[in-house]
Formats: C-alpha cells, structure tokens, sequence
C-alpha cells in the first residue's frame, strides 16, 4: 500500500490499508476504525432507545388508569407476578420503571446517542484525520458499554426486581433494602454503570487527544465545525465529571453491600454528601447531553439556510462558557434538600449566569436563519424544531432556577415537563437531525424524505401535546414518580389531563416506528448518496459516502477555510467547501 | 514527524537531578512526620502546613519526575484543569457545615 | 508490533508538540486526579462533619510504618525515572535494571500495605457498623474504642483504591520489563517507557497527598 500513509498510521497498522479483506469478526464486530464503532453505538443505542421509551409507555399507561385492572397494560399478564398481578401494575415496580426508564434513557441512548456514535464518527471526519488517536482503546470502550448495558437489562430479572430509587439513586432509599426493597438490582445498577463510565471515560481521552493533535493541515481551532467543538467540550466535560460519580457511586455500593456507612447518618455518615456528589456530575452531565447537539444543529442550520453560522467565534465561546460555568451550578438540583440556604443562593445566581451562554446561541441561530435562502430539508426542519423546543425548556428552567419559585415546583411535574423539554425537545431532535444529515455520509445512501419530514411533524405535534400540559400538572401539585395520581384530591380533579397525556405519549411512541422503518429501508434502499448532497462545507463531506477505511484513501485533506462558508462571493454556488483552495477572489468581510 | 518527538525531548533541556529531588522529598516527608505531632501548633494552622508540604513534594514530582518543568506551557495549563474543580468540590460541600 | 523507528511517539499534524500517548496519558491522569479528589474529598467532608467518628493521628493507624512505605514509593518513583532517563542515551541494561527495581519496590509497597491492613483488620479496625471495635494502638487491650466505623470505611477505601492502583501499575510494569527484554524500546522509540513512568510518578503523588491527608492530620 502507500507508503506515505505510514506516517500518520496508529495501532491499526497490521489491519490498515492492506490489500487483504479483513474477516467479517474483525471487520464488523471486533473493529477498530472509528466509524464502524460509531455505527454500533448507533446501534446499540436505538435499541436502548426503544426500550427506554417502552419503559416510559407502561409508567403512562399506569398513570391513565392506575389501579384498573378493567382497563390493564397490554402485555401486563406476560410479566411475573412480582410485577404485575391481577391486571394491576405493583408500586415497587412502578418505581423501578421510573428509576430504569432515566437511567437506561441518560446513561444508554441519548449519551452515547450523542457521544458515542458522533463523537466517534464525526471528529475525525471533521477534522481531516484518518482515524482516533487510539484506535483499539476505542474498540475497547464499544466493547465495556455493551456488557454495561447487559447487566443493567439483567437488573430486571434479578431477585428483588430492578433499582427502583429513582435515576438519582439518592440514599438512604439506596442503600437500604430494609426502605427500597431491592438490593441486588441496585447493586447491579452502580456497577452497570461504573463500568459504562469508564467506558465513556476512555472515549473522552481518545476525542480530546485526537482533536488536539490530529486535525489536517491548515484545520486551525477557529476552523473546527461547531459539532466537533461541542464534542471536544463535552469530552472534558465527561473527562473530569465522570470520575466523581465513579467515586460516588463505590461509595455507594460499599454502602448497601458491607454497610459502611458513607451516607448512614447513624454512624455519621451523610445522605447530602451523595447528593453532592452524584450532582457534581449530574449537572455537567446534562450539559454533555445537550452541548453536541447544538453543535450538530448549528452545522445543520447553517447548511439549512445556506448562510454562514451568525456569531461563529460568540458560538464558541458560549459553548466554553456552558462548559465552565457548568461546573458551579449543581446545587440547583438540591435547593430543597435541606442545604445550607447561602449556598442555594449562590447557585441560583450561577444557574442564572448559565441562561446567558444558551441564549447567545439561540439568537445567533435565529440569526443564521435571518435571511437565508432556507431549505426546509429534514435535518433542518429537526434543527429548528431544537431551537424552538430548548427554547421552552431553557425558560422553564429559568423557573426552576431561582430558589423560591423552585420550593412549590421541585419534584412535580414542572420538572419533568423542563428535563423533557430538554432532553426530547433539544437533544432527540438533535439527534434525529444529525441522523438524517449524516446518514448518507454513513450508508452511502440517502432517508426518505417525505417519511422523514412526516416522522418529523408527528413527532413534534406529540411530543408538545405530551409534554406541555406537564407544566400545568406540575405547577397544580402534581409530584414526580407518583404510582396512583388519583389518590391525592388536588391531582386526581386532573386526571383527565394524565390520560390525555398518556394517549399522546402513545402515538408519540407509535410515530417512532416511522422513523425506524425509514432508518432501515434507507439503509438498503434509499437512493444512492454522492460524497456531498446536501452541498455542504465540512471536511466529512469531501470523503466518499461512506468513507473507506482510513476515510481518504491516504491522502490527508488540506483545509483552507472555515466550515460556514455558504454564499460565498468567492463561489459561484452558494457553498464553498473547507478544501476549496484560495480562490483569488474577493473573500467576505468577516474572517 | 517521527522522530521530532524524541529529539525535541532529548535536546531541549539538562536532566534534572534526581537524586537531589530525592533528597529534598525524603526530608520533607520527615519533616511532615516530625510537624505532625508537634502539639503545640494548632491543628487548624497544623493540617494547612501539613497540606502545603505536601503539595510542595507533589509538585516536586509533577515538575521533575513527570518532567512538566519541561513540557510546552500549553501542557501545564491542560494539568491544572481538574484543580479548580477538586477545591469547588470540597470547598462548596464544606460550607454546607459552617 | 510497529516496525517504524518511532511508532508510539508519533504526533498527528496538529497540536503543540506532546506526542499522542503521552498527550492521552496525561489526559487520563487528569481524570484520576478527579477520581481521588472525589474519595479523598468525601473523607474530608465527612471529617469535617462528624470529627468524634475519627481519631487524632498515630492513635490508631501505624504513622512510622506507612512513613517508611511513604518513603519506600518515592524511592520507586526515582528508580523509574532513572529507567527512564536511561533509554533516553540507549542504555538497554539501564532501563531493564531500573525497571526491575521499580516493579520490586512497588510490590513491596503493596506487600506492606496488605500487612497494615491485616494488623488494623486484627486490632478491630474494620468498615462494617456492627463490627467496628478499633482502640488506641498503644492503649491497653481492651481500651475504649476510637472513633466509629466510618473512619474504616474511608480509610480503606482510600488506601484500597490506590493500592489497586499501584497494584495495576506493578502489573504494568512487569509487562514493560518484558518488552524492554525483547527489545522493545529504543533510544528514539520509548514513548511505552514514558507512559508507564508518567502513571507510577502519578501513583506516588496521590499517595504523598493520601499520606498527609490520612495519616497525618
């Protein structure tokens, strides 16, 4: 093979660019080559994805019609009696449904959703390198989130049932079964997730490490595609966040399997000390769930609009600054935990401050639309919808973020309708937009449109109709991980509410399907994708769709632009891609 | 490309002694035992000299062993990342108590 | 593996001069730096919080022993960057040499924490609530009992995970002497023997900050 290739050869050496075809194991399951791995945590994580929202169909359907078993869960009957018995959902299953539908929804589908397949299959992409800096330690890191995943799916069927103390695991209700009654499933629970953080752990090294050191010639920071500066922030982010939850969470293992006492006030310990902990994380963690998929709808929109991105350098800055700031603000998880009252205002006013960041980049997307000759293709309409939904849920926030306002609101469902708005509003639609954008990039072959723009639409109709009459229940009284809505007065007047929510959570649910058949007819029959039909700028779209291993064939691209250079006076089409050399021409104003 | 790596490792600087480092971080650790049971010291001004020697020895070792002395000043920026972190970690959960 | 002169110091086309593995290690040892200020901060908080469930230095856990261990790893930590600084000239023998050194040296530190422990789990120094019956090291058998079980719980913890830690360094380590016996590095190819002295250098700093910390104050 070239031999000019060698210089910029890693680990796969032996398996790279040789003339031999690799065998199916080691070409497909056991890979090294970023985008295969970025393609099975897709994968990996639709599955989870589905299960997840599986899991949050049987809460809904409980919620509708508690305790009824005239009207009982389809498929009710399958599930042990532990479970379910005589048409009626049980409590501590309730629970566990709560607790396993955010745990298997943040940690299993939208992180490495946003993380793990477009960490892994955009920045090397984006950046002009022909694979991770660490090519099998990235293998490696696939390979330990899948056996995470595993055990907590085999959480389930244990003895005792599956964790059932909330995503958040708060003790003492963890940590005792005597409280809970569950011991092993919560067990299986920490572990499941220490190794899927370690997992995501080793990720973060690879990412940083590769973009830091391998980005083309003439691929300078301010040159970088708003999705790979995202991912790199969100890469530290995992870096230095991740390790304390480790630390928490063996603490919390020790504490429900030897009885150490971490979080025992009986023996001294403290219940707020997890609290502190487990948010220390939680709160960067919600910005690793959210900042890649700004990232993505900026190169989207952008590309949508066939404008450059309004505020390119604002827009990383802001992503720096959600990064940093991020790091203060976890105490607003705990304004009602009973923390000294100083610090809840201190972090009120930091949670505040983060507001600014976020709302820098809203406008700046708006003001990428602002004049542009938009075309309203999938991805875009998914982008705008990101823009639209954050939006809600970043007002909702601003609620929930000063103290006072928090006291009647935490814990109900104004919060759930915020983490939704969020979580599903922004970063799913996030999501299906990078998917849809990046899918022929990926297969080779483009989505079906109009199934794709109708997935689009009935997704948005439902999920707002779900979700916003949340912010009324919430606010009327209505608490988060309620088994039986029914049995307090002031909820049970809006049930009707619940079981309007309920069906649009089911047609939300049944509109997926949509998108899955879309995703797997496409992937055999869409129509054939060139190297750049959305005509888009970054360096991922100068490669073949789908890129070969080793994405350009020896040859590392040269950038000499930046990525948003739509409309260019310097082209006579309205895209202008990052290895378009200096053309002569007169350049736009700005840089 | 390749052997930039190890050249511009190998020549840019004199090894540092590290036997003398050595030296200096035996002291110190009996130095620290030695402080340590002094009852005269007030035990809250105790643990921040304690602590202060034993940042010195770290950073010592940082500096020298893991030859930082000696790295790009973009290296040294990317090491002090988690420190701010660690003390608003301990920092902020310590102000629950006062 | 590799047969280019310098596969595991090969830099990408960017960044400011720190070659891939050593750039990836010490991104990982940031991580780790995270990773114990996470236990050690939590030994704090709850130091702070509740001291009575604590004791005073020496009163319970063996400062002389652990100083003289204390001790013991930075002189693994010099032995290491000799080996290091030995493939550096070239010197083959140099660099097995030290590297045996460190790997023995990092095994008897292991080796004296795992005697520490059996002596304080025998004096009743354990993490379990209804087990905890620890008493003053000097004090007469059946003294009162010092401290609760939270200082255990801690302590071990702690003191435990390091020891893994250095426990996977050694393992490491001996992988290094095995390599370096075939041949393995050379003067312009020990980016392997660089990592591996970047981690145990690691290891020793956070045991000079758990030393202090938990055995000191």
């Amino acid at each position: 093979m070239s031999t000019v290739a060698t210089a910029h050869e890693s680990g796969t050496h032996d398996a790279h660019g040789q003339h031999e075809e690799l065998p199916f194991l080691r070409k497909y399951v056991f890979s090294t080559d970023h985008k295969v791995i970025g393609i099975q945590f897709l994968f990996m994580s639709l599955l989870f994805l589905l299960f997840g929202g599986l899991l949050a169909m049987a809460m809904r359907w409980q919620l509708a019609w508690p305790t009824d078993p005239t009207n009982a869960m389809p498929g009710g009957s399958l599930l042990p009696e532990t479970m379910f018995t005589s048409g009626v959902m049980l409590p501590e299953f309730y629970n566990a449904l709560v607790t396993m539908h955010g745990t298997i929804m943040v940690f299993f589908a939208i992180m490495p959703l946003l993380v793990g397949v477009w960490a892994n299959y955009l920045i090397p992409l984006q950046i002009g390198a022909e694979d991770m800096a660490f090519p099998r330690l990235n293998m490696a890191s696939f390979w330990m989130a899948v056996p995470a995943g595993l055990l907590m799916m085999a959480s389930f069927a244990v003895v005792g049932g599956a964790a059932n103390a909330g995503w958040t695991g708060y003790a003492p209700l963890s940590t005792s079964d005597v409280y809970s009654g569950v011991k092993l499933g919560q067990q299986l629970w920490t572990i499941s997730l220490v190794i899927l953080g370690f997992s995501s752990l080793i990720g973060a090294v690879n990412y940083i490490t590769t973009v830091i050191n391998m980005r083309a010639p003439g691929m300078t920071w301010f040159r970088l595609p708003l999705s790979t500066w995202a991912l790199f922030i969100t890469s530290i982010l995992l870096l230095l966040a991740v390790p304390v939850l480790a630390g928490g969470l063996i603490m919390l293992f020790f504490d429900i399997t030897f009885n150490t006492g971490f979080f025992n006030p009986v023996v001294g310990g403290q219940p707020l000390l997890w609290q502190h902990l487990f948010w220390f994380f939680g709160h960067p963690e919600v910005y690793i769930l959210i900042l890649p998929a700004m990232g993505f709808v900026s190169d989207i929109m952008a590309n949508g609009a066939r404008k450059p991105i309004f505020g390119y350098k604002a827009m990383v800055w802001a992503i720096i600054a959600i990064g940093f700031i991020g790091w203060i603000v976890w105490g607003h998880h705990m304004f009602m935990s009973g923390m000294n009252p100083l610090l809840g205002g201190f972090f009120m006013v930091t949670t505040m401050m983060i507001a600014v960041p976020s709302a820098i980049k809203t406008f700046n997307w708006l003001g990428t639309l602002w004049g542009g000759n938009i075309i309203f293709h999938t991805p875009n309409l998914h982008a705008i919808a990101f823009v639209a939904l954050f939006v809600i849920g970043g007002l909702s926030g601003i609620f929930l973020a000063a103290a006072p306002v928090d006291i009647p609101l935490h814990d109900t469902y104004f919060v759930v309708a915020h983490i939704h708005y969020v979580l599903v509003g922004g970063s799913l639609f996030g999501i299906f937009g990078a998917i849809v954008f990046w899918f022929p990039k990926m297969f080779g072959r483009m989505m079906n449109e109009p199934i794709g723009k109708l997935h689009w639409l009935l997704t948005f109709v439902f999920f707002n109709l779900t979700f916003f009459p949340m912010h009324m229940l919430g606010s009327g009284g209505m608490m988060r991980r309620l088994y039986d809505p029914t049995v307090y007065p002031h909820i049970a007047q809006h049930q009707d509410t619940n079981v309007f929510i309920t069906v649009c959570a089911l047609l939300l649910f049944a509109s997926q399907f949509l998108f899955m058949f879309n995703f797997f007819w496409s992937m055999f029959r869409g129509k054939k994708a060139s190297a750049n039909p959305w005509n888009a700028n970054g360096l991922e779209w100068s490669a073949p769709s789908p890129p070969p291993h080793g994405n350009w064939g020896g040859r590392q691209p040269v950038v000499h632009r930046g990525p948003y250079e739509y409309s260019s006076p310097e082209s006579d089409e309205d895209f202008l891609m990052q290895t378009a050399p200096p053309t002569g021409r007169p350049t736009p104003a700005h840089s | 490309m390749e052997s930039n790596a190890a050249q511009e490792h190998g020549a840019g600087h004199k090894a540092p002694n590290y036997y003398l480092i050595w030296l200096v971080l035996a002291v110190l650790t009996l130095a620290e035992v030695g402080v340590a049971f002094v009852t005269a010291i007030p035990k809250t001004a105790l643990a921040i000299i304690l602590i202060a020697m034993a940042l010195w020895k770290a950073v010592l070792v940082a500096l020298y062993y893991m030859h930082l002395r000696f790295e790009p000043r973009r290296l040294w920026i990317i090491t002090a990342a988690p420190l701010p972190l660690a003390v608003i970690l301990v920092v902020i959960v310590l102000a629950e108590k006062w | 593996m590799s047969n280019a002169a310098s596969a595991t110091m090969e830099t990408g086309t960017s960044g400011f001069g720190v070659y891939n593995m050593k750039l990836g290690m010490w991104i990982f040892l940031l991580s780790e730096v995270m990773f114990f200020t996470g236990l050690i901060g939590a030994y704090i908080i709850l130091r702070f919080a509740g001291p009575d469930q604590f004791a005073d230095p020496g009163v319970v856990l063996n400062v002389p022993l652990t100083a003289a261990n204390t001790f013991l790893l930075i002189c693994s930590s010099v032995t290491m960057v000799k080996a290091f600084a030995e493939i550096e000239q070239g010197n083959q023998a140099g660099l097995k040499r030290y590297l045996v050194l460190t790997a023995i040296i990092g095994m008897m530190f292991v080796g004296v924490q795992v005697y520490e422990y059996m002596q304080l789990a025998h004096e009743g120094f354990i993490p379990l609530a209804d087990l905890y019956a620890a008493h003053g090291r000097h004090a007469a058998e059946g003294g009162a009992v010092v401290g609760g079980p939270l200082y255990a719980s801690t302590f071990y913890t702690m003191t435990g995970f390091h020891g893994a830690h250095v426990s996977i360094g050694v393992a490491c380590l001996w992988f290094t002497v095995f390599k370096a016996y075939r041949g393995g590095y050379t003067k312009n190819n020990y980016g392997g023997v660089e990592i591996m002295g970047l981690y145990w250098h690691f290891v020793d700093l956070v045991w000079i900050i758990l030393f202090t910390i938990v055995y000191l104050i």
